[in-house]
């Protein structure tokens, strides 16, 4: 399936959990060793320490388990490459219960507990804005992997940053070109009634106005409902394509039921594979998504044109050519998503090398290091592709996948420039003091 | 000092909680939520299940109603010997113990990680939900699982004192299971409510302080009278014991064990007092409102976005109340279907007596929501478990081979597993109230000696049932957040 050799030589052993801690357990007795030289090294073999804010219960706990794998499978190869400067990198997880209350309690046990290097890895939205705040207040650098505008609105604070997955505002501007070309200009939203919805409906439509097009309609769906006949007939009859981006468990009778409203003779459809994260596109019920479009972080499907570094870390992380897990079919990857991990942790371990990062007193030394970095080369630290950095809102741009549903696979159609995501920035946290 | 941590903890978790509040009302944010496996179940045509499931519950008591209660309880009361083996109680008590306190250090010195920390997978996964479904279908393991039991046994002979002889102090009897009521209460609502039970460490605190303050208990009020009437998981664990279909009979230093039906045990149960009804209850109430609190329904009605759950801690007021809620409301409907059943047949029985009999019948129900509602889990975390007591220190041990066994969550994922799944659930559900209206039958004849007069009394905790069965798939099928 894959060529791993080229890139990273995982070998034939699969990555599990315990890897990685195996790994240091091993260094640890090698540092107990007769003969160590301890004194001269002790500071310098000690390990980094990163704090992995975990969703491991909670309405997180999906995604938290791919977001564990695709960080232990990094951290992994960081450390068989020699660590980051030199140190090992150890990985202390703590469940925050996908709890934005329990956020802040981590980050701050991370700090003046663990007494982590840096807190990291955290996706659900509220659970990052309420812990940046303690993340600002014990000064202790924060990388998220949560696709939200609020890095990058400025709104947090000068210790947080997200310089591993692109933003909602960048992903959702940077499709519209492409939609209007291609899909037509006529479109209606549907969203369900909250932020996530409102994140869709702010910035498609003035990006879709800009390429000529217009939404004819705009759909928003109470959260708590689960059948969706009703709102279908407020779909205007000129809509050219409808723009979908429900979630939750509805998701499969939304489609359904849109599949029953329409028959054979639908506009097209565009929608954003969040939707659709870690369920099986085959699954009964979606049959009526053949021939509809996806954005995609990352492909969850292997594309023919994979570049050895996609395919390397495919193997590392241990996704089949389907997105699924090597060892259980069944278990879809939130593919599109957490390589945002991966590439975080290859960001933090630039920025310590580039600040010659040793302990906690480097931590503002650290922080000024990530916002001095401008753009990361695609290869196998960044293998969804190559991106820019702008230091100054602290969140990485980079290309959009946007995928054809054919033959019961995501097929990557179209890849975004990275200027299509890209926006006037409305902070500029380098103005705050550390 | 640690004072001092906790009220800066609590000031910074206040000051996060403010900014989060301004920053959400100031700008949106988005969340993803997972379209879960309930989306698969959302799409089967669980309606019709329900009907179904609501229709052979009343058919079984339209069944029952025409055979002659003689001969059923005949039947019911046959067993079938399997020969006898050593009482092993002591010694693997002792084990119990020495794995426990094992398992509390790992709390404490293992991993952070929920799911690679032996300690909640143990207590959540493997007990509460593993052995009581163990204890249910075979009889009591928890007899000689037990941890209390060998340390108590060591300490009293250390004393000088005799194994079920007098403890310090007496327990009065109107005590009853009031201990236990609250204790279990407790118990339920650090399970579903407290914010984070699965912490290794919190959970350690909790269930090491517990054993010790169970002891102390034990060591006061003697060992069989505080594991009856205070202990609560040993006083859960003997009620549904009563289900299991292997019954042990002391017998020397050996036990005779023979098969029975489920629920046959019950032949010789008492009518509980009524707080060991209210325990009953309490126990079908908390896993009815675990599943109950995650609907769209509960959290709709609440004014909560299921798509984008507040997490745990933003809602410890609202399920406390829903839990005592549900127990209230439980409590209330299964008094009023034994009151107006009594009504109907002119009882002279004292309600008291025929509520806390009929209370009984609740377990299977308990049982098989049990069942239903934590498969998945068990399933995926037992896996989990699996891996994790190999390792219990994150040392990179290895000590039963299953460390670097991957964990297949695909189990319970897709179409085909949600299918299966459901049928499963639905076949447990409509199992359980099948039985529950099998023992309310006997039981009622117990009460009144004539067929018509025992069916008769019946009718209205026979309309619960059907109803709960409704609820019970419901639960188990509507739209659910996480």
């Amino acid at each position: 399936m894959t060529d791993s050799k080229r890139f990273f030589d995982l070998g034939k052993s699969g990555l599990t959990r315990r890897t990685a801690l195996k790994g240091l357990a091993a260094g640890a007795g090698l540092m107990a060793a007769p003969g160590f030289v301890r004194y001269s090294q002790a500071q310098s073999s000690a390990p980094i320490k990163i704090g992995f804010q975990a969703h491991r219960t909670g309405i997180g706990a999906a995604y938290g388990r791919w977001y564990e794998k695709t960080t232990n499978a990094a951290v992994k190869l960081i450390n068989d490459a020699g660590g980051i400067n030199g140190r090992p990198v150890e990985i202390i997880v703590e469940d925050d219960g996908t709890d934005p209350k329990r956020g802040a309690e981590v980050v701050a046990k991370f700090a003046s507990q663990h007494k982590t290097d840096i807190v990291f890895g955290t996706l659900f939205s509220h659970v990052v804005v309420g812990s940046a705040p303690t993340a600002g207040e014990l000064k202790i650098p924060y990388y998220v992997v949560s696709e939200g505008y609020h890095v990058a609105s400025g709104k947090l604070n000068r210790w947080v940053f997200q310089p591993g997955i692109t933003d909602v505002r960048s992903q959702v501007t940077s499709v519209a070109p492409w939609v209007a070309a291609n899909l037509g200009k006529k479109v209606t939203m549907i969203y369900p009634d909250y932020a996530f919805g409102y994140d869709h409906r702010d910035y498609f439509a003035p990006a879709i106005k800009a390429q000529g097009g217009e939404v004819v309609a705009q759909i928003p769906i109470p959260p708590t409902e689960s059948s969706f006949t009703k709102y279908l007939p407020q779909i205007p009859a000129d809509t050219e394509v409808l723009y979908h981006v429900m979630v939750g468990p509805g998701v499969l009778t939304f489609v359904k039921e849109l599949g029953e409203f329409y028959g054979s003779n639908k506009p097209q459809l565009f929608g954003f594979i969040d939707s659709l994260e870690a369920v099986d596109i085959n699954s009964p019920g979606l049959e009526f998504l053949d021939g509809s479009h996806f954005w995609e972080g990352s492909p969850r499907y292997a594309q023919a044109n994979d570049s050895e570094a996609q395919k390397a870390y495919r193997a590392a992380v241990g996704i089949d050519d389907n997105g699924a897990s090597t060892t259980d079919a069944k278990d879809v990857s939130t593919a599109a998503h957490m390589f945002g991990c991966w590439e975080t942790l290859y960001v933090i371990k630039k920025a310590m090398e580039d600040s010659g990062y040793k302990g906690p007193e480097d931590r503002a030394k650290l922080v000024e290091a990530t916002e001095a970095l401008t753009e990361f080369k695609e290869g196998p630290e960044h293998p969804q592709g190559d991106k820019k950095f702008n230091g100054k809102i602290h969140q990485v741009f980079g290309h959009q996948n946007i995928s054809k549903v054919e033959g019961g696979k995501l097929n990557v159609v179209h890849r975004t420039s990275i200027e299509d995501g890209m926006y006037e920035p409305e902070g500029d946290y380098t103005t705050q003091p550390l | 000092m640690r004072g001092t941590n906790t009220a800066m903890t609590i000031r910074r978790s206040a000051a996060a909680m403010l900014a989060a509040c301004a920053i959400t009302a100031s700008q949106t944010l988005p969340a993803l939520a997972h379209a879960s496996d309930r989306g698969h179940v959302l799409l089967l045509p669980t309606g019709h299940y329900i009907a179904g499931a609501a229709l052979a519950v009343a058919a079984s008591f339209l069944v029952l109603a025409l055979l002659p209660p003689e001969r059923l309880t005949a039947f019911w009361r046959r067993r079938l010997p399997l020969g006898s083996i050593p009482d092993l109680r002591l010694p693997v008590s002792l084990v119990s113990f020495a794995v426990f306190a094992t398992l509390v250090a790992a709390g404490f010195i293992g991993s952070r990680d929920p799911l690679s920390n032996p300690l909640p997978l143990t207590i959540w996964t493997l007990l509460w939900v593993g052995l009581t479904l163990a204890q249910g279908l075979f009889g009591n393991l928890w007899h000689w699982l037990n941890p209390w039991y060998g340390p108590y046994r060591l300490v009293s002979r250390a004393f000088g004192a005799k194994a079920g002889g007098d403890s310090p102090l007496r327990l009065p009897d109107w005590v009853g299971y009031w201990p236990a009521f609250i204790l279990f209460f407790a118990f339920a609502w650090f399970e579903l409510i407290y914010p984070a039970p699965d912490d290794p460490a919190r959970l350690a605190i909790a269930v090491g302080s517990y054993w010790l303050f169970s002891f102390a208990a034990m060591l006061a009020f003697g060992f069989e009278r505080w594991s009856r009437q205070g202990e609560f998981l040993s006083a859960f664990f003997a009620m549904i014991a009563h289900f299991g279909i292997v019954e042990g009979d002391r017998q020397g230093n050996g036990l005779k064990l023979a098969l029975c039906w489920p629920g046959a045990k019950l032949n010789e149960a008492e009518a509980l007092p009524p707080s060991g009804a209210l325990f009953l209850l309490a126990t079908l109430a908390s896993v009815s409102f675990d599943g109950f609190s995650k609907t769209f329904f509960w959290l709709g009605l609440n004014g909560i976005n299921p798509l984008e759950l507040p997490g745990r801690s933003a809602l410890v007021a609202t399920n406390s109340l829903g839990l005592a809620a549900m127990f209230i409301l439980l409590a209330a409907i299964g008094l009023l279907a034994v009151l107006v059943g009594e009504r109907l047949v002119r009882s002279t029985q004292p309600l008291q007596k025929s509520t806390c009999l009929f209370v009984w019948s609740i377990v299977p129900i308990a049982h098989a929501y049990h069942f239903s509602h934590y498969l998945t889990s068990l399933l995926v975390n037992g896996q989990y478990a699996l891996v994790a007591l190999s390792d219990p220190f994150a040392r990179g041990w290895n000590l039963f081979g299953t460390a670097h066994m991957p964990v297949e969550a695909g189990v319970a994922m897709g179409a085909n597993s949600a299918w299966l799944l459901w049928n499963l659930q639905a076949t447990a559900i409509v199992g359980g109230h099948v039985l529950a209206v099998l023992v309310a039958h006997l039981l009622a004849w117990r009460l009144h000696p004539s067929a018509a007069r025992a069916s008769l009394s019946q009718l209205p905790l026979t309309l619960l049932m059907i109803g709960y069965t409704v609820f019970g798939l419901w639960l188990l099928s509507t739209a659910t957040a996480g």
